[in-house]
């Protein structure tokens, strides 16, 4: 599950999530874990943000955006976006939908409804911080 | 009735026949007689007159002897004794009152008889003595009787015989009127009305003929048919309500296969506000929550419970069949009704659904949970002719030059039509032919009951309309629905 690395202290989350009230949760929770969160509601403005080389250090999107789907976008994304550790999320997702996203290169998937501890945790994993929470 | 008036006509015309033949022979045989006895009569005067004439003639001369016949006449009255010369041309008053040809064996002593007619038409019987004079000339004594005692006879055995024909042909007919009534009219009657009551579905009279003949047979007869088509009507109708039955539950395993479709897609829809309701009500459960933030999360806890009861609520509406109700609807109703049910899913596959509804209503009479049913269906199906995603047209509108199926039972009215237009990978024309047949299916096993478009159909059909399919490979299809626009049974 591990594949990418980030040593920054405050690292940069690009989350992706076509729900407010979850995308307003998420954030609210990934930024009182310590990271600095960046928002978008789909995925055509996840691959622009990803073109204007924000930097950041992992990609949290869902699967299912209106427009580009979150599969669609990693499907694109090239060159040194690649290095960015994706993690996909997917409400009550099948073993096709996981298994594509994995292939395309996501590190990690996770369906909805997932408990928020487990996904800091995971978080914390892919940018090997031990979380204190 | 008037069978038995033919077979008494013909039976009565046979006996009159053979009874006028019988009459004819009859008459004809007394005739003879009559005519036999006459002559014998007329010979045995003749005899005893030609005894006396000779010994006359012999003692006295021809003129005693001729004279003696003149005189005899006085003493027959019935009969017309006259003297003739059987020669060439006698005198006027001795010639024979036939030709001369007619009397040759007179010359070799032979009586001779026959008859003749007079110039009134009165027939007479002829008999010829001949006489051999001592002059050695050759006459004859000619007895001459009239035959009207006879035709009067004739007369009155044939007016007698008319009036037995007669008196047979009415008292026959008589008879077999008032009889063929009792055994043949009465009967037919009762055996008419019987086959006309069975002949309109009426099985419960029965009818019992008493006797055993033929109509009598034929009632045994009619009424084990009675038994029988009873019998085979309560099959058929068993038989009805069993297909009926089992269509309904067929139909209810496409609607739950349908249900199954939906709420994979619900189910996806439901695992966001379940994510958030589980994330804030942690929220809540931390310590150091600020009291504003408790009430934001309770507030956003209490919204996704209501987002998630409204979808149940949907899913539920639509697996929940009611009683099969026709009534008037309007089309835009059930369009925008199944937009809610298919968003879901729609999001999923990410198939966009244009709905293009009509400004004024589209009243067709119609069980709207029914068409409903349909729609989700081809729409399901176009969304899975597009695996990458893609548009979803639906349309209502009346329906212009409409080319109806023979099928259809009432071709003459207005058409509303329902038009599901895909971007889809269309339909070969292999498929096209075969598509609305039940278990038809192009999908992988397990992914359809290959039941959706033959109930789809079936559907349109009781509606009193039918389904019609445009497609073109890799292009997309377009189906389109046509529902007749008066209810059955209503005046249009």
């Amino acid at each position: 599950m591990i594949e990418a690395v980030c040593l920054d202290l405050t690292p940069k989350i690009l989350l992706a999530e076509d729900d407010p009230e979850l995308r307003e949760l998420l954030a609210l929770v990934l930024e009182s874990a310590g990271y600095q969160v960046s928002q978008c509601s789909d995925g055509e403005q996840l691959l622009a943000r990803l073109e204007e080389c924000e930097p950041c250090h992992l990609v949290i999107s869902d699967i299912h955006m209106p427009g580009l789907s979150g599969l669609e976008v990693l499907a694109r994304r090239q060159g040194r976006f690649q290095q960015i550790p994706f993690i996909c999320m997917t409400a009550f997702g099948d073993a096709r939908t996981h298994n594509k996203a994995r292939r395309l290169g996501a590190v990690a998937t996770i369906d909805k409804p997932f408990d928020l501890d487990e996904m800091i945790a995971l978080a914390g994993h892919v940018c090997l911080r031990n979380d204190q929470h | 009735m008037r069978l038995t008036i033919k077979i008494t006509l013909a039976t009565l015309l046979g006996v009159v026949l053979i009874f006028s033949v019988y009459s004819y022979l009859s008459i004809q045989r007394e005739r003879e007689q009559i005519k036999r006895n006459l002559s014998r009569e007329a010979r045995h005067i003749g005899e005893s007159l030609r005894v006396i004439v000779t010994e006359l003639w012999q003692q006295r001369g021809e003129d005693e002897a001729l004279d003696f016949l003149v005189r005899a006449n006085q003493g027959y009255s019935e009969t017309l004794v006259r003297w003739v010369w059987v020669v060439e041309n006698p005198p006027a008053h001795y010639k024979p009152r036939v030709p001369l040809s007619h009397l040759d064996r007179l010359r070799f002593e032979e009586t001779v008889t026959l008859m003749a007619a007079s110039d009134e038409g009165h027939d007479f019987l002829l008999t010829y003595l001949p006489v051999l004079t001592p002059s050695g000339r050759i006459g004859a004594i000619e007895l001459m009787e009239s035959m009207e005692e006879m035709h009067d006879y004739v007369q009155e055995s044939l007016r007698r015989s008319a009036i037995v024909v007669g008196a047979l042909v009415v008292s026959g007919l008589a008879l077999m009127t008032v009889l063929g009534s009792i055994w043949v009219g009465r009967p037919m009657r009762k055996l008419r009305a019987q086959a006309e009551r069975i002949g309109t579905g009426d099985f419960s009279t029965s009818i019992n003929l008493s006797g055993s003949d033929e109509l009598a047979e034929l009632s045994n007869t009619i009424e084990r048919m009675r038994g029988q088509l009873a019998q085979a009507r309560d099959a058929e109708q068993a038989a009805n309500a069993a297909k009926i039955e089992a269509l309904e539950k067929l139909r209810h395993t496409e609607r739950l296969a349908t249900l199954g479709q939906l709420s994979a897609g619900m189910a996806h829809e439901l695992g966001t506000p379940l994510n958030v309701i589980a994330g804030r009500a942690k929220l809540i459960s931390r310590e150091g929550m600020a009291a504003e933030d408790i009430s934001r999360s309770a507030t956003i806890i209490h919204d996704q419970a209501q987002r998630m009861t409204g979808i149940m609520r949907q899913l539920l509406s639509f697996a929940r069949r009611g009683e099969a109700r026709k009534q008037r609807i309007d089309l835009n109703l059930v369009m925008r009704a199944v937009l809610p049910l298919l968003e879901p899913t729609l999001h999923k596959q990410n198939v966009d659904l244009q709905l293009d509804e009509t400004p004024h209503e589209l009243s067709v009479c119609a069980d709207s949970a029914q068409l409903q049913q349909v729609l989700l269906n081809l729409i399901l199906n176009g969304i899975h002719a597009m695996p990458d995603g893609g548009k979803i047209t639906l349309s209502g509108f009346p329906a212009v030059d409409v080319s109806v199926p023979e099928e259809v039972e009432s071709p003459d009215q207005s058409w509303i039509c329902l038009q599901v237009t895909d971007e889809g990978t269309g339909i070969e024309p292999e498929v096209q032919k075969r598509m609305f047949d039940p278990f038809f299916t192009t999908k992988e096993v397990g992914q359809g009951t290959g039941l959706g478009l033959s109930i789809a159909y079936g559907i349109i059909q009781e509606h009193g309309g039918w389904i019609d399919v445009e497609s073109v490979p890799d292009k997309g299809s377009n189906f389109r629905i046509y529902l007749p626009s008066t209810c059955r049974g209503e005046v249009a």
